[in-house]
């Protein structure tokens, strides 16, 4: 039995190993959006992955094993015990840190602040608006990665942006 | 379907996270398989030791239950195998006439003290002699009205207490070499007896020992009587549970 069982093994981790290959990078640029942090995009990746080594023959199986992996890293992300670990802790006012630059530089000031003040979001704020707007989901998908409801993931979103346009505006205002 | 606010920051927010995502340097993207492959295999390897623990504990719990009841050891722990020796010299025997009643094992009120007749036995807690015994503690009482106290007690271990069951056991239910006495009632009341209390799986259980009087003589366990004779008594008799006579053992040789 053990015979047989060692090539199906062996071939599994060959297949597992040229997955990760293929699918590192983006993982890791997915992670780092979600977290802002290489230290932490790193960390969730590699829990997500080791996760996907153990259940190999299940994940690769499903329809989109990238996607799968991704929502194993979401849930490692935004785990208690993760939280827990960073000693989570918003800022209570979101401050734009990039300033307003001349023309030609102003839509990368703008992704600066934008991404500064995403920084400033709640885990799973941060999360629900990454996966709207970097990954593209829908409200179901969103509410079914976050384990939580359609209406609560839609909450998440709506928060998150009013925080970004009333501290958008606020720095605009200043600007000018 | 978008909402305002959505279509006024959602380019925003989906440029920057782009933006972000393909400049992003620096990301450790190699031995990422081969690192969560060792991770894996590590906690297989936790798995399977921590498995292996709860087998081997629960094996070892089942083999305790098997064997029936608590340790023979840790009982004799609080009595020690030298228990008769210690008993021969004095050493074991622990009370005295008019100790409180923190003694450990023997209580100082026994329901021995008020139970009355000849057919006096404990009740609902005497013993099946085929059960394993871990330990004992003979409780001597003095029966006087005026003197209704624990006189003495001694411990003795696992072994010790199944050598008396054994001893007890094997007797008939009376002794026909002891003698019969006609008294009445006030004279038939013994001064004094002997609790033998028994450390078993399902808590203590007791035999009492009459031996003066003259109604009864023998061991009692509630559902028989067993004749009063010399070998069980050597056993425990010792120290402050050794009386100096009574009716019947003054009619017994070599306890």
């Amino acid at each position: 039995m053990a015979a047989a069982e060692a090539p199906d093994t062996q071939s599994s981790a060959i297949d597992f190993e040229l997955w990760v290959t293929e699918k590192a990078d983006a993982l890791l640029r997915f992670a780092y959006v979600l977290t802002g942090d290489h230290q932490l995009a790193e960390d969730a990746v590699q829990d997500a992955l080791t996760t996907a080594c153990a259940r190999w023959g299940r994940v690769s199986q499903a329809d989109d094993p990238e996607a799968y992996v991704k929502r194993m890293v979401v849930n490692a992300h935004i785990s208690w015990w993760r939280r827990f670990r960073r000693r989570e802790a918003p800022a209570a006012e979101p401050t734009r840190t990039a300033a307003a630059a001349p023309d030609g530089t102003a839509s990368r000031a703008d992704a600066e602040a934008v991404w500064a003040l995403c920084a400033t979001l709640p885990d799973k704020q941060r999360a629900a608006v990454v996966l709207r707007f970097y990954e593209e989901l829908s409200y179901a998908e969103i509410a079914q990665l976050l384990h939580c409801a359609e209406a609560t993931a839609r909450s998440h979103v709506h928060r998150a942006l009013a925080v970004l346009k009333d501290t958008l505006s606020k720095e605009g205002a200043e600007d000018a | 379907m978008p909402e305002p606010d959505e279509h006024e920051l959602g380019p925003q927010l989906a440029d920057a996270f782009q933006s972000k995502a393909h400049t992003v340097q620096g990301l450790r993207d190699r031995g990422l398989a081969r690192e969560a492959r060792r991770r894996v295999h590590k906690r297989r390897q936790t798995l399977i030791a921590g498995s292996a623990a709860v087998v081997v504990a629960v094996a070892i719990g089942g083999v305790w239950s098997a064997i029936g009841g608590p340790s023979p050891v840790a009982t004799s722990s609080s009595d020690s195998g030298s228990s008769a020796e210690r008993g021969t010299s004095g050493a074991d025997s622990k009370s005295a006439p008019g100790e409180p009643a923190t003694t450990v094992g023997c209580p100082a009120q026994h329901p021995i003290l008020t139970a009355d007749g000849q057919e006096a036995a404990p009740s609902g807690l005497g013993i099946d002699l085929d059960t394993q015994v871990y330990g004992l503690e003979a409780c001597r009482y003095g029966l006087v009205d005026s003197q209704q106290v624990l006189l003495g007690s001694a411990t003795f271990n696992a072994t010790t207490a199944q050598q008396v069951v054994d001893a007890i056991e094997v007797l008939p239910e009376r002794n026909p070499s002891l003698p019969v006495f006609k008294c009445t009632p006030e004279t038939a009341r013994p001064k004094e007896a002997i609790v033998l209390r028994f450390d078993t799986a399902t808590g203590i259980r007791e035999v009492w020992v009459k031996y003066d009087g003259c109604a009864s003589a023998g061991f009692v366990t509630g559902s028989r009587t067993y004749g009063l004779y010399a070998a069980p008594l050597k056993l425990f008799m010792k120290g402050g549970v050794r009386p100096v006579g009574g009716t019947y053992l003054d009619h017994l040789q070599g306890w």
